[in-house]
């Protein structure tokens, strides 16, 4: 039995259904990621957890309690807000104390858990300043003291570091990681930035429109995609979707990717997957990440099924670390990551080689996964 | 000069306009300054002035012989009507309505505005929007109907009397005045704050509620003590508007020793027998005046802050 079960979760607003029918698990000490774009119901999905929104239908249990039906504060809880949401008329040490003192703990307790919390923070210099008197990260880590102290089942982030400059963000997941590895802790977390939701997270769960279109692993999301928006929303540049035909000449099927007023390329598929064949001679969305479109000589040496091909490539962006072209198949621009130093030049063309095991096909039509 | 000017000489004829324009500004807002502070200036004068000084002299020239006499006659002995005991019974009379009414109008109105924004029920916008009539109604057509209220409550506390021995203040016209004054200012202090309220961010409710904060608890603890700017505004509003009430004052305290300062000033400058004392009725008007100026001086610059408070956030 899990930790955090939510079973059949359903919200409605008069006839509007905002989430439609929610099934998520989490074991203790999990970190779980709700991720998906403005308006896909994440932030509705833990405010419901959280007891600030009340469910139409289904259950949330904890630790197999249900708490759908109790007060935010009866559910053993704490929750990081967007906006910090810190008391400005009180101190530091006053906003961590606030919830003990609520319920309350006596005042030389609270006095020690500040303590302890503001050692794990290093916050300690900061207890007697008022929240406007804090830079934005000081603030965050006084929101996560003010969760911290606590001592919860369950940690609920709203979209915390969204409010920080790029470089502090960078920092403050790290810390949020470190904090996790070294409290233990059960952690459900809202984002919409998906760099955020890959490095956080022991699971994950996309959403769209109200609903889970994938829950697993970083891996599984990233690798195996069930659907195109999955596959487009998660990763960064993105998978590249090419519309492609299937082709079968006897021994296998390959794939047929089309170019303006050139050849057609040809990728034979030996391993393709079992349902692709029922595409013979159909459309498909051909799904290759920038990473498994790459130069030769950087192409995994041990890759089960590389397929190599000219490409013209119109736009060379190199970005540091890496390079990346820009090609055009099928109509659509296409990324491919090629090393830092390799030697391209926009208007030419190059042989590109595309890791074929790492390939993943979609129904048009569907736009679910062809397995 | 018009036709062909250097650009030299623009931007000089330029230096001089604004110089104009600034003159000009100045003098205006001087001249006004000087026709607004006249009756002050004249009023404050008098006070310090003989009676002979006045008949014989200026009206605005400075009193050659200052004396507290006239304060101290309004103070303690000028005649309201037939009794001769001076404004200080009824200046407190007036501190023991105001008080109250301020205090009481102010704290339900920021209790209206933080269930209208932050724990809204069906129907929030319709129960707004009455509440704000009440900033509609000319107070002359409530005269009769709240008299009528007053009455009823003036004989539900007789009843109470003679049942438990304590009529709980019902029939008393302080009590009845600041009543009446909580009822009306209701409409003001809830727009206030509701408007204040509107901006104030959500998540700190919700993190209080995590944190296990009862709707008191947050309107106490988190609520009250982030709303100081709209409280000063508030507070210097109905204290001014109350204070300054004749109306209701005269209408249901208009007589006897309950009167409430305006009621009692305006009996003593309509007293008819003898000469009319200027000085004295000029410093019985600066004591009813005193208060609300105080509150000006000492919180005016939370008004103007206030104010701006509510139109810009942050």
């Amino acid at each position: 039995m899990a930790f955090l079960e939510i079973d059949g979760l359903k919200k409605r607003f008069g006839s509007v259904e905002i989430l439609k029918g929610i099934n998520v698990e989490l074991e203790k000490g999990g970190f779980l990621v709700l991720v998906g774009p403005s308006g896909c119901g994440k932030s509705t999905l833990l405010n419901t957890i959280a007891g600030l929104e009340q469910i139409t239908e289904g259950e949330i249990r904890v630790d197999g309690r249900a708490i759908n039906d109790l007060h935010p504060s009866k559910r053993d809880i704490a929750m990081v807000f967007q906006s910090y949401a810190l008391y400005p008329n009180m101190t530091v040490a006053g906003n961590i104390a606030f919830g003990m003192e609520m319920r309350g703990v006596p005042a030389a307790e609270r006095r020690a858990a500040i303590d302890k919390v503001a050692k794990i923070l290093q916050i300690g210099h900061l207890l007697n300043r008022k929240p406007s008197q804090l830079s934005g990260g000081q603030r965050q880590r006084v929101a996560m003291g003010r969760a911290l102290v606590r001592d919860p089942k369950l940690f609920l982030f709203d979209e915390p570091l969204s409010n920080l400059d790029a470089k502090l963000r960078v920092d403050m997941r790290i810390e949020i990681k470190r904090l996790h590895a070294t409290t233990g802790t059960t952690i459900v977390y809202v984002t919409h930035d998906q760099i955020e939701a890959m490095t956080l997270a022991t699971k994950i769960a996309v959403m769209r429109d109200g609903e889970v279109q994938q829950f697993g692993t970083p891996a599984e999301i990233y690798n195996n995609p069930t659907n195109i928006f999955v596959a487009d929303f998660m990763g960064s540049p993105a998978m590249n979707l090419i519309p492609a035909k299937i082709d079968g000449n006897g021994s296998g099927l390959s794939v047929v990717l089309d170019r303006e007023s050139r050849q057609p390329i040809v990728l034979p598929m030996p391993g393709a997957p079992a349902g692709l064949a029922a595409f013979k001679d159909k459309q498909v969305i051909f799904g290759v990440r920038p990473e498994a479109l790459t130069d030769p000589e950087g192409a995994e040496r041990n890759g089960s099924a590389i397929a190599t091909a000219d490409c013209h490539i119109e736009v060379v962006e190199p970005a540091g670390s890496d390079t990346f072209a820009v090609t055009n198949l099928g109509g659509k621009g296409v990324v491919a990551r090629l090393r830092a130093d390799a030697r391209i030049q926009p208007g030419t063309s190059t042989p590109l080689a595309f890791n074929l095991s790492k390939a993943v096909f979609f129904d048009p039509a569907t736009e679910k996964r062809i397995l | 000069m018009s036709a062909v000017t250097s650009p030299a000489r623009q931007a000089s004829s330029g230096l001089s306009a604004r110089t104009i324009n600034r003159i000009v500004i100045y003098g205006l807002l001087a001249l006004f300054a000087i026709f607004y502070l006249m009756p002050l200036f004249v009023m404050l004068v008098t006070s310090f002035k003989t009676m002979d000084e006045i008949q014989n002299g200026n009206m605005l020239a400075l009193p050659h012989a200052p004396t507290f006499a006239p304060w101290i006659k309004a103070w303690s002995e000028v005649c309201s009507g037939l009794t001769c005991v001076g404004m200080k019974g009824y200046f407190w009379n007036s501190i023991k309505m105001v008080v109250p009414a301020v205090l009481i109008s102010t704290l339900l109105g920021a209790l209206n505005g933080y269930v209208l924004t932050k724990w809204r029920f069906r129907g929030h916008t319709l129960v707004f929007a009455m509440m704000l009539f009440a900033c509609f109604i000319p107070f002359q057509s409530v005269l009769l109907p709240m008299a009528t209220i007053l009455g009823s409550l003036g004989r539900f506390g007789a009843t109470l009397q003679n049942a438990t021995g304590f009529n709980f203040g019902l029939g008393n016209s302080t009590v009845n005045l600041v009543f009446v004054h909580v009822v009306y200012g209701l409409g003001f202090t809830t727009l206030f704050f509701r408007n204040y309220y509107e901006a104030f961010p959500t998540e700190l409710i919700k993190a209080a509620q995590v944190d296990g904060a009862s709707f008191f608890q947050i309107f106490r603890r988190i609520m009250l003590p982030n709303s100081l700017p709209i409280i000063v505004v508030t507070v210097i509003y109905q204290f001014t508007n109350i204070w300054n009430d004749f109306l209701f004052a005269s209408a249901y305290a208009g007589s006897g020793d309950v009167m409430p300062m305006t009621v009692a000033l305006n009996n003593v400058v309509n007293t008819s027998t003898g000469v009319v004392e200027y000085n004295v009725n000029m410093a019985a008007a600066m004591i009813a005046a005193l208060p609300t100026l105080i509150v000006y001086v000492v919180a005016g610059r939370y008004f103007v802050r206030g104010l701006m408070a509510g139109a810009v956030k942050g």
